[in-house]
């Protein structure tokens, strides 16, 4: 018997080469360690998955991971984790949903499901309170996901069935296809959905009739009770509620922070024709919500004329009208909202499919490539149909959409003639909407990240905008008002680690980044470790929380180390490191990476080299790591003591 | 009084499943929460539901033994579980699905308003849920809809 409440203390082993499913114990230990989420996560990839492993072989894992606040009274519940090897990137891979999907795992009875092998055909996976079981999908092959979700709520007869599936991007092994949860949200980053179609597993299915049991109610009551009042008072709650991720539209052009052409410029002339009130005012039709939380910052958006009447869009966020707006010139709202709809129909993450987009448009405005060479499309900056026709064709892989298929970094590599200076990514991620050269911390943020590119690592909200308020409530007054400015590299490497340690915490026990946590900076540190205490009865204190924040960074960080990731690889493109981004100061800022990159990694207890010493390896009870880095390491620059 | 949905107000959220459940079983568990959240996601359709406290009970009517009876203060319908037989007739007279069943304790479960302070109200956090005398309600809809009216005037400039 489980010892702790908040899990459910039972997880399922799939393997689908065998067609065996069995229900397996949550280790005690493993919990009290890892918490659950992202760092289970971690924590069975480097045990179960070597560096030699091929990402799209059946040796690799594909978890789906909760954590033991999910599906609970706590605010934003409703987020859960997929971790694997990433495709895209060769590395750690995870990727993070809201929604439903989590608490119905839940209710069903497991806190994780862990896949191994390959069918032999088209499978999905029907989870029901406490039981699991393979079933063929060879009909559901080749539809898209709203078809496929749409065809298994009805094949199961209840409407109440989460589904988590791959569209055609999937099943034809794009390195970056997503996953969609229950239609509109999506496990977006790093390739998940081409893991899952190498699998054959078109899609999961879950539903669920059970509890989350608390061990401390009247405990835990009171802390839920407490962050929901305090959401809902916070300053910021009634914007971020109104407009959601979209809001940030305007905030991040005046600050020269809203990715332009590809990253040559950091603002974009019609960003009002894009914008959070555009939007709203023009396609607006309800608030929806994940589970369990108070922001409500989803929309549900309708085009209602024009030659995309009838799109409707959930889930719409700040990052898709970036990589599919000012990213490629696209000033037309109605064709962002269409081509967010073709992405989660097809199974594609919209911030890496955007930037792949951008990336050709420059390639070609550069003459390293003809368009001969992409099909004889018309890429030129703006034109977004026949940016949503490239998209259609790298789902399905056909002509150029094969090329783009495995992201800009492999895309650059084979096409050569200096193409790689115009890749921007970070360890083969495309970077999403954010720019270094504006935001200093972000820069260090992209480049720190254990899933490459990737701002929700670190998450450095509170320097985005110069208003001191959310930094003086987090750190106190210390830090400002440099840690306030976004511009300035003072006590960055602080705030994105202390970011990534708590991110890897909420990312581990199954609460929003873009809720309570960091967007509003109202939930913290010690909030989490009641509401951990509360919910399992689990002895962990703030110290403890940060702790286990730490060991999944390292972990991670152990994880790539294995896989040849060092300080090299901790670096931004050229273009962020000398080309001077105009709209975020008059004078042209660049990000000053080699002013924090040093101080983060000191912070940390790494080496020069960006590697966990022994000593902080020990101090995070994670020596046992140790011996393996030794010999996979050996022959690399040696490692301090 | 009257446990009355807003579903235009409803973003889906199921709060009121999570914290009625939890007041009720002390544990989260939309399965047994007495309100459900019923989803139409395609027409983005919400809507909280719950027992309508029926002026005519069918299931009190149903009942073989006497066991649902209706509470002055608040005026609930409560099933009294020392009475109550598991015998499910009250379920299956229940037109509305108002009246649950739970296997575990052998008991007909309800809504009974938590006895004047609904948690589902005081947790929802849009005003999707209100708990309001019966004569005020229609007066506050008929503002609302006024108040729409009063924007349409203005709109063609009268």
């Amino acid at each position: 018997m489980f010892r702790y409440k908040g899990y459910t203390g039972k997880y399922l082993e799939v393997d689908l080469s065998t067609g065996s499913v069995e229900v397996l114990p949550i280790d005690e230990a493993l919990a009290e360690a890892f918490l659950g989420g992202s760092g289970f996560g971690t924590n069975l990839l480097w045990r179960r998955v070597p560096a030699a492993v091929d990402p799209l072989s059946p040796d690799n894992l594909l978890i789906f991971a909760t954590g033991p606040l999910n599906g609970t009274l706590m605010p934003n519940s409703g987020r859960m984790e997929m971790i694997s090897k990433s495709p895209l990137t060769g590395i750690y891979g995870d990727s993070n949903t809201g929604g439903f999907l989590g608490p119905e795992l839940k209710f069903a009875g497991f806190d994780m499901v862990v896949i191994r092998g390959k069918a032999p055909e088209p499978v999905y996976l029907w989870i029901e309170d406490g039981k699991a079981e393979i079933r063929s999908a060879k009909h559901l092959w080749g539809k898209d996901t709203v078809e496929t979700e749409d065809a298994l709520v009805e094949e199961l007869h209840d409407p109440g069935v989460k589904v988590a599936c791959i569209g055609p991007a999937g099943e034809n092994l794009v390195r970056y296809a997503c996953i969609q949860a229950t239609s509109s949200r999506s496990f977006g980053r790093t390739g998940g959905g081409a893991v899952m179609g190498s699998k054959n597993l078109k899609a999961m299915a879950v539903r669920g009739f059970g509890a989350v049991r608390i061990a401390d109610p009247d405990g835990f009551y009171r802390v839920a009770v407490r962050c929901h009042e305090g959401i809902k008072s916070n300053e910021i709650y009634p914007a971020v509620h109104r407009y959601g991720t979209p809001g940030i539209v305007s905030l991040m052009n005046v600050i020269g922070r809203f990715p332009t052409k590809n990253f040559q410029l950091g603002g974009y002339a019609d960003a009002d024709k894009i914008n959070a009130e555009a939007l709203r005012a023009g396609f607006f039709v309800k608030d929806i919500a994940c589970f369990g939380c108070p922001v409500a910052c989803d929309k549900i958006y309708r085009v209602n004329e024009g030659e995309y009447a009838g799109t409707t869009v959930r889930s719409f966020e700040y990052e898709t009208i970036n990589a599919f707006g000012a990213n490629i010139l696209n000033p037309k709202l109605d064709a962002i909202l269409k081509a967010s709809d073709i992405c989660d129909r097809l199974g594609l993450d919209s911030i890496t499919t955007g930037r792949c987009i951008s990336f050709v448009m420059e390639l070609l405005d550069r003459g390293i490539l003809t368009r001969a060479g992409v099909d004889g499309l018309d890429l030129t900056w703006g034109n977004v149909e026949a940016a949503m026709e490239l998209v259609r064709r790298i789902a399905y892989r056909q002509g150029v959409g094969t090329l783009l298929a495995e992201g800009v970094r492999r895309a650059a590599k084979e096409i050569g003639k200096g193409a790689a200076d115009y890749a921007m990514d970070v360890k083969g991620q495309e970077i999403a909407a954010q720019d270094g050269r504006a935001q200093q911390s972000m820069g260090l943020a992209h480049v720190t990240s254990s899933r490459g590119a990737d701002h929700l690592k670190a998450f450095p909200t509170i320097d985005e905008t110069g208003y001191p308020t959310e930094a003086r409530r987090r750190y106190g007054d210390a830090y400002l008002p440099d840690m306030a400015d976004p511009r300035s590299t003072k006590y960055k490497g602080f705030l994105v680690k202390d970011g990534e340690d708590y991110a890897a915490v909420v990312d581990s026990t199954g609460t929003c980044k873009s809720g309570g946590n960091f967007v509003l900076a109202q939930i913290y540190w010690d909030d989490v470790a009641e509401a951990v205490r509360y919910a399992t009865g689990m002895d962990i204190d703030v110290v403890g929380l940060k702790a286990a924040g730490e060991r999944i960074v390292n972990l991670q960080r152990a994880y790539n180390a294995i896989h040849g990731i060092s300080r090299k690889d901790d670096t931004l493109p050229k273009r962020f490191i000398v080309e001077p981004n105009y709209q975020a100061t008059p004078e042209g800022a660049v990000c000053r990476l080699h002013e924090m990159l040093d101080d983060y990694y000191r912070l940390r207890g790494w080496d020069r080299e960006g590697l966990p010493t022994a000593e902080t390896l020990r101090r995070l009870g994670l020596e046992d790591t140790i011996p393996r880095l030794e010999s996979e390491l050996a022959g690399r620059p040696s490692r301090s003591p | 009084m009257r446990l009355q949905p807003n579903p235009e107000k409803c973003t889906g959220c199921q709060i009121c499943e999570a914290f009625c459940s939890f007041k009720k079983e002390r544990a989260v568990w939309p399965a047994r929460s007495r309100i459900s959240v019923l989803k139409w996601e395609k027409e983005g359709v919400y809507i909280p539901f719950t027992c309508q406290q029926c002026e005519r009970p069918l299931c009190q009517e149903a009942c073989p033994v006497g066991a649902i009876g209706r509470c002055e203060a608040t005026g609930a319908l409560e099933v009294d579980s020392r009475r109550c037989l598991g015998c499910k007739m009250c379920v299956t007279a229940c037109p509305f699905g108002g009246m649950a069943y739970d296997p575990d304790r052998g008991q007909a479960i309800k809504c009974d308003l938590c006895g004047g302070d609904p948690e589902c109200v005081r947790m929802c956090p849009f005003g999707a849920l209100t708990f309001i005398r019966e004569e005020k309600y229609a007066q506050v809809k008929r503002r609302e809809a006024a108040r729409k009216l009063a924007g349409l005037l203005d709109l063609v400039g009268r």
